[in-house]
């Protein structure tokens, strides 16, 4: 019962961090109809920027200035990137999201080396909060727990209480109509990208000391960001919060409990084989489930993609 | 009698609360150009999405030479005998005008998702191409990329690729729309031309146009069809008149 | 045959026609005696290791062209084709009773099958829809794949991987490819085959729709085609040619392993096809050979080729979208006005000073990665074969000087190059 506590509150870290992802890019989706593919590269640097920062200022100030600046990076890759290639389509907008995330990956090396960076968990927060049966929860995970649900709630008071907010999800679905408003369309999607992308960053802040600084972390996450948007359904934020609480959970479970395949095959009558050692499934039989944990977001995408194409919350596609 | 080529029957579609379309019965005899008119947003673009299975009906039916078109795919209906076009030129821009016509001909002439067989050899393809090229008065243009022609070339082009096929049914979704008048009268001829002893619906909001065109027509306003008829009784009918007068009248505030 | 079509000089279209017909062959021949020729003018090992590899990824990357320049699918993870046909002809390689009755040559056909099987049940549901939504099932697909190397052992190897031996087939002809030139010979004997049945699969109706498809999905359901089942032939057939690379690759290393299956060889020939242009056939093979010399030409000289390589994707996408091949067909129609050879001199006069000014910028790139990465004490680096200290204010002031002059004097002459353009596209006034 304990166990089960620890995990539904891991989970919980993970899911919301894989939130404040896949919020950003959801946004940015369903604004631009572009899949930003570099958007975990935001990430990265994010975390990259805050410990540099927190070498000379300290990690609060690495907090609040990396999001600003993988902001106005982003800001920038929209205008004088994205903005350009916009012209030719979709696909090479893709193309170029895909294209730049490789290079933020070379950059990164290019510039801090290969190796993992020493940014790790201020002390202030140091510490263990409580203990549930022996494990102990570090106070840094409740802080990130807190800093993405203050960032969820400031978000949904954006959009839904200011005008920027309202003129943000008319643009959404009426670009041209916003546009013959008056407002200045362009501006609000670079400022829509910028924010998508800080809020990468501030994930990548309070990641990297947890999940490690080095330069494939963006590649780590981001496949599942992605995966969990098509989960949650394209274009949907209730769908991205759904699916990222579904990932982390699912994943969290799969990983502390060690279940094999052949337990499970068992358990619905289906008796080992005898010689299980020649059998060519034997490699079936034998997997566990902390084995196949990373690959569990993949074959909930595959049976979703099959099963309900549009996704959890996405609307039927036109 | 025989079966109509086309029927429509207690045809309704709602979005969300709104009925756009509100119980529709047509009956479109073989060979029959048939026109729907109506003043805007009375759903005429509606229809036409209904009948091509663009969207589905609320309620209701769609029956092409008899067979119900009820759940079937864009496809499969143009498999049936039924081609559209579209209010919104719809070609393919960076294939040459002769590979979209001949793109037009494969399914008819028999070719389905082959990989056996080389386009550029079957003779009966590229003359069957330039046949359809030269109805339409674009073989000159032959070799262009479609999205290079002139709107007009392309509203014609769009005709060509929609009678390629040899459907018997072909319905044109306001093929002369954002065009001057001379266009307008090539277009028109050009239709009569291409459509001689086929069943053509057209949908049109210049009533002018398809006075020369149809034989019968039916005006459509909000979501009913109040007049069905012949040109010259359509055009008398007070009901008519008093919707066309009136949508202008109101119009002018 | 007496289908051909009948020409009529005095129209210019069947002119045109007629003469694509007869010319249509004489690249293919061009290209088989060039494959002959080859081993004759580049004769060491290592090029021909180096051809192999070129080779293989022309196959692969035309492969990958089916979906994204003829069908317009972006895929992100394609390599899984490749490596599960790879993976299925080192097995068969190894089932030694089977593996001695069959020629080598043939094996490829059995990559290419158990590729396209793969395609056929991946294709099933991933081809629905194009655009974003297929990317991402192929990206998931294909990280689902590759993560499964790792614990399906038995047909993956884990992480060592698969190994066999090519020449325990059955002999062809006396030959049991031990030298590297056979294995070259083989090769290339499957690159012409590949590209030809991929050059014709482009003229079929089915690779015409996939054409259609791509541009405009909805009108094409109107001309009887199920826009969903001709993305789903085209990623069948992708899959086919994409696992004879595959196969190709196991005879060619006699090792499989998960990196044949990730997405980091995915993206790489992304990279390769769109670099070389997907809007023309031949792209893909311009693009496989200027990536393969460049990797392995800048892969020796410098630990930051990646980075080079990643910068140079991203220009392309954001400047040359049409790639090297759209850069080239550009040129035709100067070459046709007879015009191109106003285009000589302001090239010159443009191009090499960019070029000096992008070695000052590698040169630049180059201290600063030495300068910040290098070992304490270790001073001493070597850019474009002169050796000097990174740690002195000497070479820094020669790379920015050598950057800044070569773009300076590319940003004087540009204008003149933009006339020249202009003038050499224009014929009588006509643009």
């Amino acid at each position: 019962m304990e166990l089960i506590l620890v995990n539904l509150i891991d989970g919980l870290v993970t899911g919301l961090l894989l939130f404040m992802l896949s919020a950003g890019l959801t946004l940015i989706f369903s604004m631009m109809g572009v899949l930003n593919f570099a958007h975990a590269s935001f990430y990265m640097l994010g975390a990259y920027f805050a410990y540099q920062i927190s070498i000379a200022l300290g990690f609060w100030m690495g907090l609040l200035l990396a999001p600003l600046i993988v902001g106005v990076i982003g800001a920038g890759v929209e205008r004088y990137g994205l903005r350009r290639v916009h012209q030719y389509g979709h696909v090479p907008e893709l193309i170029f999201t895909f294209g730049l995330a490789l290079l933020i990956e070379e950059l990164v090396q290019f510039i801090w080396g290969k190796n993992q960076m020493p940014y790790s968990v201020p002390e202030v927060l140091d510490f263990t909060a409580f203990s549930i049966a022996g494990n102990s929860i570090p106070a840094f995970k409740i802080f990130m727990i807190f800093i993405s649900i203050a960032i969820f709630i400031g978000l949904l008071f954006i959009l839904t209480k200011t005008r920027v907010g309202m003129i943000i999800q008319a643009a959404l679905s009426y670009p041209r109509t916003v546009e013959a408003l008056g407002h200045n369309v362009p501006l609000i999607f670079m400022g829509v990208f910028g924010v998508g992308t800080a809020l990468a960053g501030v994930a990548g802040v309070i990641a990297g000391p947890v999940l490690g600084t080095f330069p494939g972390m963006a590649f780590v996450l981001g496949s599942i960001v992605f995966v969990t948007i098509v989960i949650g359904g394209l274009g949907s934020l209730w769908g991205a919060l759904v699916a990222s609480l579904l990932i982390g959970w699912i994943t969290t479970f799969a990983k502390s409990y060690n279940i094999a395949m052949s337990d499970i095959l068992n358990g619905i009558g289906i008796a080992t084989p005898e010689n299980l050692g020649d059998s060519a499934l034997r490699d079936l039989w034998t997997v566990t489930s902390p084995q196949i944990a990373d690959i569990l977001p993949y074959i909930l995408m595959v049976l979703i993609l099959i099963f309900r194409p549009a996704g959890l919350f996405g609307k039927r596609e036109s | 009698m025989s079966t109509p080529a086309l029927e429509l029957t207690g045809l309704k579609k709602s979005f969300g609360k709104a009925e756009i379309i509100r119980g529709i019965d047509l009956s479109i005899g073989k060979a029959e150009r048939h026109a729907i008119i109506g003043p805007n947003g009375a759903g005429k673009s509606t229809l036409f999405n209904l009948i091509t299975a663009r969207f589905a009906p609320t309620e209701g039916h769609v029956k092409l030479h008899g067979q119900d078109l009820t759940g079937l795919q864009p496809f499969q209906i143009n498999r049936m005998g039924l081609s559209r076009s579209f209010q919104i030129t719809n070609i393919f821009p960076k294939m040459s005008v002769f590979e979209n016509v001949r793109c037009a001909l494969l399914w008819s002439q028999g070719y389905k998702y082959s990989f056996w067989n080389l386009v550029a050899r079957s003779r009966r393809l590229t003359e069957g191409a330039e046949a359809i090229l030269d109805q339409i008065n674009l073989l000159e243009r032959r070799d262009m990329p479609a999205g290079m022609l002139s709107y007009a070339e392309q509203r014609a082009l769009e005709i060509g690729i929609t009678i390629a096929g040899g459907a018997d049914v072909i319905m044109l979704d306001e093929p002369t729309a954002g065009m001057s008048h001379s266009e307008t009268d090539y277009i028109t001829d050009l239709i009569l031309k291409v459509t001689e002893g086929k069943t053509l619906i057209m949908v049109e909001h210049d009533m002018g146009v398809v006075f020369g065109l149809a034989d019968r027509i039916s005006v459509l306003v909000y979501g009913e069809i109040i007049a069905t008829g012949k040109p010259e009784d359509v055009r008398g009918d007070p009901k008519v008149q008093e919707a066309y007068l009136g949508a202008a009248l109101e119009a002018e505030h | 045959m007496t289908d051909q079509i009948t020409t009529d000089p005095t129209k210019p279209a069947q002119r045109m026609r007629a003469g694509s017909m007869t010319i249509t062959i004489g690249p293919w021949i061009v290209a088989a005696i060039a494959l002959m020729a080859m081993p004759y003018i580049f004769t060491s090992n290592s090029a021909l290791t180096i051809m192999n590899q070129m080779w293989i990824t022309v196959v692969f990357a035309l492969a990958y062209n089916m979906l994204l320049g003829q069908g317009g699918m972006l895929s992100f993870g394609h390599a899984v084709y490749a490596g599960v046909g790879g993976f299925a002809c080192m097995h068969i390689m190894n089932m030694s009773d089977l593996f001695a009755a069959m020629p080598l040559p043939v094996l490829p056909i059995f990559g290419g099958l158990f590729g396209m099987g793969l395609a056929m049940i991946v294709g099933a549901f991933s081809t629905r829809s194009a655009g974003t939504v297929f990317a991402m099932i192929s990206l998931g697909v294909g990280e689902l794949i590759a993560a499964c190397s790792v614990i399906i052992v038995a047909f993956f190897g884990g992480e060592e991987g698969i190994s066999g031996d090519r020449t325990y087939a059955m002999p062809f002809f006396g030959n049991e490819f031990l030298q590297q030139i056979d294995v070259y010979y083989l090769t290339s004997f499957w690159v012409l085959v590949s590209a030809v049945l991929m050059y014709l699969w482009s003229r079929t109706p089915v690779g015409r729709m996939a054409n259609a498809v791509r541009d405009n999905p909805e009108r094409a359901e109107f001309l009887g085609y199920s826009a969903r089942w001709v993305r789903f032939y085209s990623f069948v057939a992708s899959g086919f040619f994409a696992g004879v690379a595959g196969g190709l690759f196991a005879i060619n290393y006699e090792i499989l392993t998960e990196e044949n299956l990730n997405t980091a060889s995915s993206g790489v020939i992304l990279l390769v096809t769109f670099l070389g242009g997907v809007g023309f056939f031949f792209g893909p093979i311009i693009g496989a050979i200027a990536f393969t010399l460049l990797q392995t030409v800048l892969s020796l000289q410098t630990e930051l080729w990646a980075f080079y390589a990643g910068t140079l994707f991203v220009a392309t996408v954001m400047f040359f979208p049409g790639g090297l091949a759209g850069l080239l067909m550009m040129h035709v129609p100067a070459f046709k006005l007879g015009k191109a050879n106003l285009l000589v001199v302001p090239y010159i006069k443009t191009l090499i000073p960019a070029a000096i000014g992008v070695f000052g910028l590698c040169a630049l790139v180059e201290m600063v990665f030495h300068f910040r990465h290098a070992a304490t004490g270790d001073d001493e680096m070597t850019v474009f074969w002169m050796t000097f200290d990174s740690h002195t204010i000497m070479p820094w002031i020669i790379a920015v000087v050598v950057t800044a002059v070569g773009f300076g004097i590319m940003r004087m002459t540009a204008p003149a190059m933009k006339e020249a353009w202009n003038a050499a596209n224009t014929a009588g006034g006509k643009s």
